[in-house]
């Protein structure tokens, strides 16, 4: 490249985002409106919950701020610290699965047809993630119950009370997850065995919607 | 073979087979729990197995354990370097720095590939997922080395290693996971951070030198380009606009957790504003940027956590088997004396990482083999450094390293894979040279940990 004819390389703007189109392939099903309606929810409980990290970025500086001005760490934000960010990844899982970006190890799947990787998901769905969801939310309720039912504050003199409210997220965090799960095992079953009902195919990339 | 055993190889082998029907890995981990939760309990009460199994002890106490990982300072850290690395590069940040030094480097023989380096050492911050920087620094290098007939293979073969670098130095994700996993005070997340410092740096400054050294040799590899602009001092200029806040804002980051001034969450929380400053002051911040850096952050953050609780049940469930014993009993088992273990558990993790991303592989192999090294009686930042800087190796190692993989995916179609092929192996000799180096002169990772702050 001679630089006097063209001043500097080409204006790209390239960035980690747009990464993501080559990492991850996403299988596209099928939607159908129930379907559409759970994912709806579902994400817009995720990007809200997405807010937490400015939230999280804020409650640190504070901290920071804090303990160098006035000479003392405070526990209670401490703990702020990892209650909004626990909630923020736990909310945000069940929005991962509708976006379609937890890892898959694709080296054999990416060449399967849609219908073989709709067989693979079906019986991922039903045999691996619902299962291990179902127990998981099966014990995670009980565990925030008798939190709640012990008023279960934290170890540390100046830590939070309410510990059931954190736990009782991660129970919903859960049952979001097998929500989540559930739409798109209808998605599956509408490309799969037509039922019920498909009403479109998906348009394009997720994530491009999610940009808005 | 005892019924331990027995199970616990079933359970990698179940693991194995339907992670190759490329469901989620998370999932195929926590499923993989629940089957042989199944089969220890089947085999426990109904066929007397002598087996000290139950319910209880193993899935049972997945709420508890999954709370921990809540209930956890530390990981506080991994959103936010996550939220810093993403607002760095929405702040452009990477491409003035590739626009202002190629006009800095561009008349030097073999500039543009040290000046990849550079940007991917600068740059790893925003990087910790190992496929985005390869990629990254494919879409921003390759067209301008193949514009100036760069050699195919050196061009690919510097942006593929430079973008695994990302991993390893820090403020590295990996890392954090990595000394949450330890959960052993000598092995903090500073520690690593500081463990990985000079191994880092190390094997970027090779990477340099290779860059420049054989283009010497060999000079077509990287032909000068003609009528570069003489650099001025409004170059020099330009690259200090773009290198110096960035330089300061990681360099303040990692400073004040080697000084001890602030923990690894303060100072990830700190580099988060820093980083909304930079994409504030280069113009790019806006709602809709803001937003969509958020909530790429969440679906970041979900899928490690996913994968997290996934490998906690998974973990959970194989301890329950005896799996921890099975597994520490093979390792001393081994005729090859204490570091001919460490080797052959580094050789074990070389060949997982084919097949395993990093989350996996920290979250399930590493706390299985650090409790065995320990108690080899070796230090703990040294293994653990040696275990990342083996797993990047692995990453880029023909013919299934994942970086391979990325890299094809942006390059130019005239680049093919035995482009690539070559083009990474001088950086594999590089990276078992460093490997080498730091197995042999342990001090380049503990020196550092062991003259700062405690």
């Amino acid at each position: 490249m001679t630089v006097s004819d063209k001043g500097s390389p080409p204006d790209v703007h390239v960035s980690v985002s747009d990464a993501g189109q080559f990492i991850h392939h996403h299988t596209e099903f099928p939607t159908t409106w129930l379907s559409q309606f759970m994912d709806g929810v579902i994400s817009a409980i995720g990007k809200s919950a997405s807010w937490l990290w400015v939230v999280v970025t804020g409650v640190i500086i504070y901290a920071v701020v804090g303990r160098y001005a006035f000479g003392a760490g405070s526990v209670t934000l401490e703990e702020v610290q990892w209650h909004l960010a626990g909630a923020g990844w736990l909310l945000g899982l069940g929005y991962t699965l509708v976006t379609d970006d937890h890892v898959r190890v694709d080296v054999i799947h990416e060449r399967l047809s849609l219908k073989g990787q709709a067989w693979i998901e079906l019986l991922g769905l039903l045999l691996l993630l619902l299962p291990f969801l179902g127990l998981a939310v099966y014990e995670m309720i009980p565990y925030a119950f008798s939190s709640w039912e012990q008023g279960e504050t934290s170890q540390a003199p100046a830590g939070l009370p309410y510990r059931w409210i954190l736990k009782s997220i991660l129970a919903v965090s859960f049952i979001l997850l097998i929500l989540a799960a559930l739409s798109r095992l209808l998605k599956v079953t509408a490309l799969l065995f037509g039922f019920p009902k498909p009403i479109r195919i998906e348009s394009g990339d997720n994530k491009k919607e999610d940009a808005s | 073979m005892e019924l331990e055993t027995l199970f616990v190889i079933g359970m990698f082998l179940t693991f194995g087979a339907l992670l190759m029907t490329g469901f989620p890995v998370a999932w195929v981990l926590g499923g993989t729990a629940v089957i042989w939760t199944v089969v220890g309990v089947i085999a426990v009460e109904n066929f007397g197995a002598n087996l000290w199994f139950d319910y209880s002890s193993s899935m049972g106490l997945v709420p508890e354990r999954i709370w921990k990982v809540v209930n956890s300072e530390t990981l506080v850290a991994l959103p936010m370097f996550i939220f810093m690395g993403i607002m760095l590069d929405q702040s452009g940040v990477a491409e003035r720095l590739m626009n202002s030094m190629v006009k800095l480097f561009g008349a030097v023989r073999g500039g543009y590939a040290v000046t990849v380096i550079v940007i991917g050492v600068l740059l790893a911050a925003t990087t910790g997922i190992i496929g985005a920087s390869v990629v990254l620094l494919g879409m921003l290098s390759l067209p301008v080395m193949m514009e100036n007939k760069y050699d195919k293979g050196f061009a690919v073969g510097t942006a593929c290693a430079t973008g695994t670098l990302g991993i390893l130095i820090p403020p590295s994700i990996m890392l954090v996971l990595m000394a949450d996993r330890l959960a052993v005070p000598e092995a903090s997340v500073g520690d690593l951070f500081m463990g990985a410092f000079f191994p880092g740096l190390m094997l970027g400054a090779m990477y340099v030198t290779y860059a420049m050294v054989r283009p010497l040799l060999q000079p077509h590899m990287a032909p000068v380009p003609e009528g570069t602009e003489k650099v001025t001092w409004r170059i020099v200029w330009e690259v200090a606009k773009a290198v110096v806040p960035t330089a300061a804002l990681i360099l303040g980051v990692l400073g004040s957790i080697f000084a001890g001034i602030a923990t690894p969450t303060e100072a990830s929380g700190v580099g988060a504003l820093g980083a909304l400053i930079l994409a504030l002051m280069a113009g790019r911040l806006n709602m809709k940027v803001l937003n969509s850096s958020m909530q790429q952050t969440t679906r970041t953050a979900a899928f490690i956590f996913a994968i997290f609780l996934g490998a906690t049940a998974f973990s959970v469930v194989l301890r329950g088997l005896g799996g921890d014993q099975v597994i520490e009993d093979a390792l001393l088992g081994l005729p090859f004396g204490p570091y001919g273990i460490v080797l052959a558990i580094l050789f074990g993790v070389f060949l997982l990482g084919f097949f395993l991303d990093w989350v996996e592989i920290t979250l399930i192999i590493l706390p299985l083999v650090a409790p065995v090294v320990q108690q080899l009686g070796f230090d703990l930042v040294w293994f653990t450094i040696l275990f990342a800087m083996c797993l990047q190796t692995s990453f880029l190692t023909p013919p299934v390293g994942f970086a391979l993989f990325y890299i094809k995916g942006v390059a130019p179609p005239e680049i093919n894979v035995t482009d690539i092929y070559r083009g990474v192996i001088p950086f594999i000799i590089i990276q078992l040279v460093g490997l080498a180096i730091v197995f042999v002169v342990p001090e380049i990772a503990t020196w550092l940990p062991s003259v700062a702050y405690d």
